[in-house]
């Protein structure tokens, strides 16, 4: 296949970015994405031109680190599947390609299609965890967890933090990143005693880092490569209303 | 003769009698002792989390851009623990045996029984943190089988039991940072060990983004850097894992042990052409259910759901009745590599064989259908329940399998082959973690320590999480009670000045070659040599002339890689330079290592010595030690030999037949 | 956290914009309700009666104010969270996905809101402000005293096809906002629950979305019709 790309280069946060034209033949069918990436820059570097960088790592759809805005869609066309995973097959002889980086205030670039995500860690610092010390639990099976709740907050679990929600959503909110591991912590007697405070802490901190807020237009559960669902949104709308309005402070 | 310092006494009374007489910090002191832990996986989270709760000052590194990304996150499986919830048998002692037995007999057996000892509390710290297991009806956790067991001893989360372990790690390591007792520095790579007066006692690390040298101090190193699989370029591992911060800690004094020990998985998806960057596992937990073959016939051109049952070759349920499908990985490996190799390989490469579910598919029908009371529904509406069944347990596989290949495994055989996955050896440690530098310890996929040569599934996280959540945080203190009165060293210090120096100089070494071939077109060229001559198969010819190339080729990458852009700016190129100059000698040393060991044993197969069976013979008589390499300057390595002692299992033939 | 907390952050001004939305919601129904006894064969009795009473009913007029005040605070609050929204994003995409992951009006909340704010304005200074301030003819109906005849203006105003059309426009945007506006406050109070789904689902699209709406336009529609 022959296909056009058009990526965005940008050297780095402080300058200013634009789209560069690649024409790329011999891409197989069989590729991923990324490979044709890497069959793109190795035939940069051999120009004695710069690679365009990019996130990427496990390249098996579950670490998160991949992150390109394929023709307007986060992770490209196909449904439920990361960048990485995305096959040549997706694509016809002559298509045109454009390729940006996740938009979102909360997402600096780093470096054309790289973006700077800590702003995910910063949200989890605030609460996303059960404060358990190591040594400190009684044995797995003394605390018997209704199936359906264990598998809706494995379902929420399996959130890859890889921003694709941010990216999707007009407003880059990250309330579908956040509604998760709330929702995991919520689902489970593990999590209850400190969900109160782990939901406002978490909200706050979300807002703090500038994403935008939830219009409930579905774009990102639409886009979440592995299918978090809102109603984890709702959820954590319910825990943040109970928190708001029972805490004493 | 080096010494593991594993405590005196019975088996069973070893950890327990250490950790009772072990020195302790006390709380005030601990708040002025500084650990520096490299990688963010399994081990280095959970070994930052746990020393930052015991009040330890400690900085978390990793490459990724969140500590969230370590490769354990894509871990499958599951993790085992002697819990012996099914009622099927399992102990302490079962895990133990099975896991050395497992090793083929190159294991440590103090180690080994402390892993199995502390592998059921790891369930229960991870419940606790809230990691969703999968569960039975009646809401307690549910078990599966996995390859080299004969008990139900693994606990799993879907097909990601290992990004749920590690996201379980992770939150307890945001925690800590959080509460100001971890700091945190993501995207920065540790690029030397800075030793002071013979002690680990700091880092020089990259800020990848901004391209510059930082120097951190501590009064130990933490090494979870994880194993070194892609020196052979294709690999089950990501892209980014690396052995450079273990490459490093070697080169500074720690020992390495038994590199060449290396695990091929068999399950993993056949190359697809030149452009391939990483191959991708598909879990051993399908072998549960399904079932591996070949066609009886060489080359032959049928699809395989024209291929009659009878003129099929089930070759493991041929050759290994007793474990059939679910023999160790070592052993599955070399069967499908045989059995390819004879030309009854499958598909247009013909170096793959078939993983089929249509049995599974009938089998989980038929019981589906009598739960309905539906005995009597025709056939396809049994083949319609069973892929429901089938999708349910490992439906994020099957299309994962279809996304990567343009196939559908629900209707045509999977086609799999062995791929590499694991690296048994490591930086040799001993019964504390530690190194052979004082105060440099090595956790996880990068210790040598627990898997011997051959490591069973489901271990693998088993061993990343002792060593962070139970270890560690008992044997650091035997150390860190002697450096209460340490303080911290200024940065200033000469040995930090010489380090930098010098990683400063590798970066303007490498910068100002300009040659002209990509790094990739090393990394591809030492891949090949790795997978060819020391790979599934090894002999002493392929060995030596593997040793020659890989020194040419190191040569040339010196005179000829080209790095486009800067040095103070994010530069993947420059990061995977650095990685792949430690390649070039890492893979020499491994070569040397396999050369060296005259035997065939787990994942190491010497062609020379095998049974008439073809199976993996080993040399007990003159290879029942831990091999531990010095680093002597370039190419330049000393053999150390630690014993193995067996004081309960007796090492025989391994039998899965 | 304290109420101005709670209310300032992004899932609080949500909550104050899905509570005033749900209470317009509420409204409009009670609106349509009184409006269809226009299309009334009676001169304009029922609906005159109903509009004095409306118009000096204490209690009522007490609702009519707050109503105006909480169309004020749905604009002003929803406005202050697309400022916010904008800015979460200064560098747009060069490509986006159209409606492959939404639906248009699901994302053009705000628009549909400004059309239909205008609308409204003019709709009160037409007939609020008439019926408060202005000089309507009065009429009595069973010796009862004289009230204003609003009938009377409204057949008038909507003898012009662009007001109809105006108001035809300013309906569709209604139903569009509430579309999506009905299910996305559900949303937002935490109402999603598989079982109710459906429901929820229902009386936005049927109820709200579709049914309200075309209540409201069929009045002028007919009206004008009528008097062809």
């Amino acid at each position: 296949m022959k296909l056009t790309l058009k990526i965005w280069r940008q050297q780095n946060n402080q300058a200013k970015g634009h789209f560069e034209t690649f024409e790329v033949s011999d891409v197989s069918k069989d590729m991923s994405f990324l490979e044709m990436f890497d069959v793109l820059n190795e035939r940069l570097i051999n120009e004695g031109k710069e690679p365009i960088a990019f996130d990427h790592d496990c390249r098996e759809g579950i670490c998160g680190a991949c992150s390109m805005y394929i023709n307007g869609r986060a992770h490209g066309p196909w449904h439920e599947t990361t960048t990485c995973q995305l096959h040549m097959r997706a694509y016809n002889d002559g298509d045109t390609i454009v390729v940006e980086p996740w938009r979102a205030s909360a997402f600096p670039v780093i470096k054309d299609l790289t973006v700077d995500r800590s702003a995910f860690d910063r949200i989890i610092q605030a609460g996303g965890y059960i404060s358990v010390n190591t040594g400190n639990a009684v044995d797995a099976n003394a605390i018997p967890i209704d199936k359906t709740d264990a598998d809706h907050a494995f379902a929420a679990a399996a959130c890859i933090g890889c921003g694709a929600c941010v990216a999707a959503c007009k407003n880059s909110s990250a309330m579908l990143f956040t509604s998760a591991k709330v929702s995991q912590l919520a689902l489970l007697p593990q999590g209850d005693p400190e969900r109160k405070q782990r939901a406002m802490d978490m909200v706050a901190q979300m807002d703090k880092e500038g994403f935008g807020s939830c219009t409930n237009t579905g774009a990102c559960e639409a886009e979440c490569p592995k299918g978090i669902s809102l109603a984890n949104i709702a959820r954590l709308n319910r825990e943040f209303i109970a928190a708001g309005f029972s805490s004493e402070a | 003769m080096l010494n593991a310092k594993i405590p005196a006494g019975p088996l069973e009374t070893k950890w327990s009698k250490y950790k009772s007489t072990v020195k302790l910090v006390n709380p005030a002191n601990k708040r002025k002792l500084e650990v520096i832990v490299i990688g963010t996986g399994l081990a280095g989270a959970s070994a930052a989390a746990s020393l930052a709760e015991l009040g330890y000052k400690v900085k978390a590194f990793c490459f990724q851009d969140s500590a969230r990304r370590a490769h354990s996150i894509a871990a499958q499986g599951g993790i085992n623990a002697a819990k012996n919830y099914q009622n099927d048998g399992d102990s302490v002692f079962r895990l133990f045996y099975d896991t050395v037995k497992g090793g083929d007999y190159r294991a440590r057996e103090g180690n080994v029984y402390r892993l199995a000892e502390v592998s059921a509390a790891i369930i229960d710290q991870c419940v606790a943190q809230g990691v969703p297991f999968a569960r039975e009806y009646g809401g307690l956790l549910s078990n599966r089988s996995f390859g080299g067991t004969q008990v139900q001893r693994t606990f799993y989360a879907a097909g990601q039991t290992g990004q749920q372990l590690l996201l379980g790690a992770y939150s307890a390591l945001q925690r800590q940072v959080a509460l100001g007792n971890v700091k945190m520095y993501s995207r920065h790579e540790m690029l030397d060990v800075v030793k002071v007066d013979g002690k680990a006692r700091g880092i020089i690390a990259r800020d990848l983004v901004t391209g510059k040298l930082e120097r951190h101090f501590g009064h130990s190193v933490l090494i979870c850097s994880g194993g070194y699989g892609n020196v052979f370029f294709l690999s089950t591992n990501a892209m980014g894992s690396n052995v450079t911060a273990a490459w490093k800690a070697h080169k500074a004094g720690a020992f390495f042990g038994n590199p060449c020990f290396t695990q091929i998985h068999p399950t993993c998806i056949p190359v697809s052409g030149d452009h391939q960057s990483k191959l991708t596992l598909m879990s051993e937990s399908l072998r549960n259910d399904g079932r591996i073959w070949v066609p009886k016939k060489q080359n032959d051109n049928r699809k395989p759901t024209d291929i009659p049952e009878e003129e099929r070759d089930y070759y493991l349920e041929r050759r290994y009745p007793a474990f059939g499908n679910l023999v160790p990985r070592d052993v599955a490996s070399r069967a499908a590599k045989e059995r390819c190799d004879a030309g009854y390989g499958v598909g247009a490469s013909r170096m793959a064989v078939y993983l089929d579910y249509a049995d599974a598919i009938v089998r989980y029908g038929t019981i589906e259908a009598s739960k309905r009371g539906e005995d009597n529904a025709p056939k396809e509406e049994i083949i319609a329940m069973g892929k429901g069944v089938v999708a349910e347990k490992y439906g994020n596989l099957f299309d994962m399998y279809a996304k990567i290949t343009g196939e559908n495994p629900y209707e045509t055989p999977m086609r799999i082959y062995p791929a590499v996955h694991y690296t048994m050896g490591g930086l040799w440690v001993d019964y504390e973690l530690m190194t052979t530098v004082p105060g440099l310890y090595a956790l996880g996929e990068a210790n040598f320590s627990d898997h011997g040569a051959n490591r069973l599934g489901a271990s693998a996280l088993m061993q990343g999480l002792a060593d962070g959540y139970f270890v560690i945080p008992y044997t650091i203190g035997n150390y860190l009670a002697d450096e209460i009165h340490t303080k911290p060293i200024p940065l200033d210090h000469p040995a930090f000045v010489e380090s930098e120096k010098k990683v400063q100089g590798q970066l303007d070494t490498l910068m100002n070659i300009r040659g002209k071939h990509s790094v990739d077109h090393f990394h591809k060229a030492l891949g090949k040599i790795m997978w060819d001559k020391c790979g599934m198969a090894r002999n002493e010819q392929g060995l030596k002339e593997a040793i020659n190339e890989i020194r040419a080729l190191k040569e040339e990458f010196w005179k000829d890689v080209r790095i486009p852009g800067g040095q103070h700016e994010f530069n993947p190129e420059l990061e995977k330079a650095g990685r792949v100059a430690d390649f070039l000698e890492l893979g020499e040393l491994m070569c040397m290592d396999a050369l060296m060991r005259r035997e065939s044993c787990g994942g190491h197969f010497r062609e020379e010595s095998q049974t008439e069976e073809g199976e993996a013979k080993r040399n007990d008589e003159n290879f029942s030690f831990v091999a531990a390499w010095e680093y002597k300057g370039p190419g330049n390595f000393d053999l150390h030999k630690e014993e193995l002692n067996f004081e309960i299992v007796h090492p025989t033939q391994r039998s899965y037949k | 956290m304290k109420w101005s907390q709670f209310f300032n952050t992004s899932i609080g001004k949500k909550l104050l914009v899905g509570a005033t939305g749900l209470f317009l919601c509420s409204f409009v129904i009670v609106h349509l309700a009184g409006n269809l006894s226009l299309l009334k064969e009676d001169n304009g009795e029922a609906f005159n009666i109903y509009a004095a009473f409306m118009g000096h009913n204490g209690l009522i007029q007490f609702i009519a104010w707050g109503l105006k005040i909480v169309i004020l605070l749905h604009a002003i609050i929803a406005i202050q969270l697309t400022i916010r929204n904008r800015a979460a994003r200064p560098v747009k995409y060069a490509v986006r996905p159209g409606n492959k992951t939404s639906s248009w009006y699901s994302r053009q909340m705000a628009v549909m809101g400004s059309i239909l704010f205008i609308f409204i304005v003019i709709h009160l200074s037409q007939f609020w402000w008439a019926m408060h301030y202005g000089d309507l003819n009065t009429v009595s109906y069973n010796g009862a005293a004289p009230i204003g005849n609003l009938y009377e203006a409204v057949w008038f105003a909507f003898k012009e096809l662009w007001i109809v059309a105006l108001y035809v426009i300013g309906m569709i945007a209604l139903s569009f906002h509430l579309i999506h506006g009905f299910k996305s406050a559900c949303q937002t109070f935490g109402l999603n629950h598989k079982k109710y789904n459906g429901i929820l689902h229902f009386i936005g699209v049927w109820i709200f979305g579709i049914l309200i709406p075309v209540g409201f336009a069929v009045i002028p529609v007919v009206i004008y019709i009528k008097q062809i």
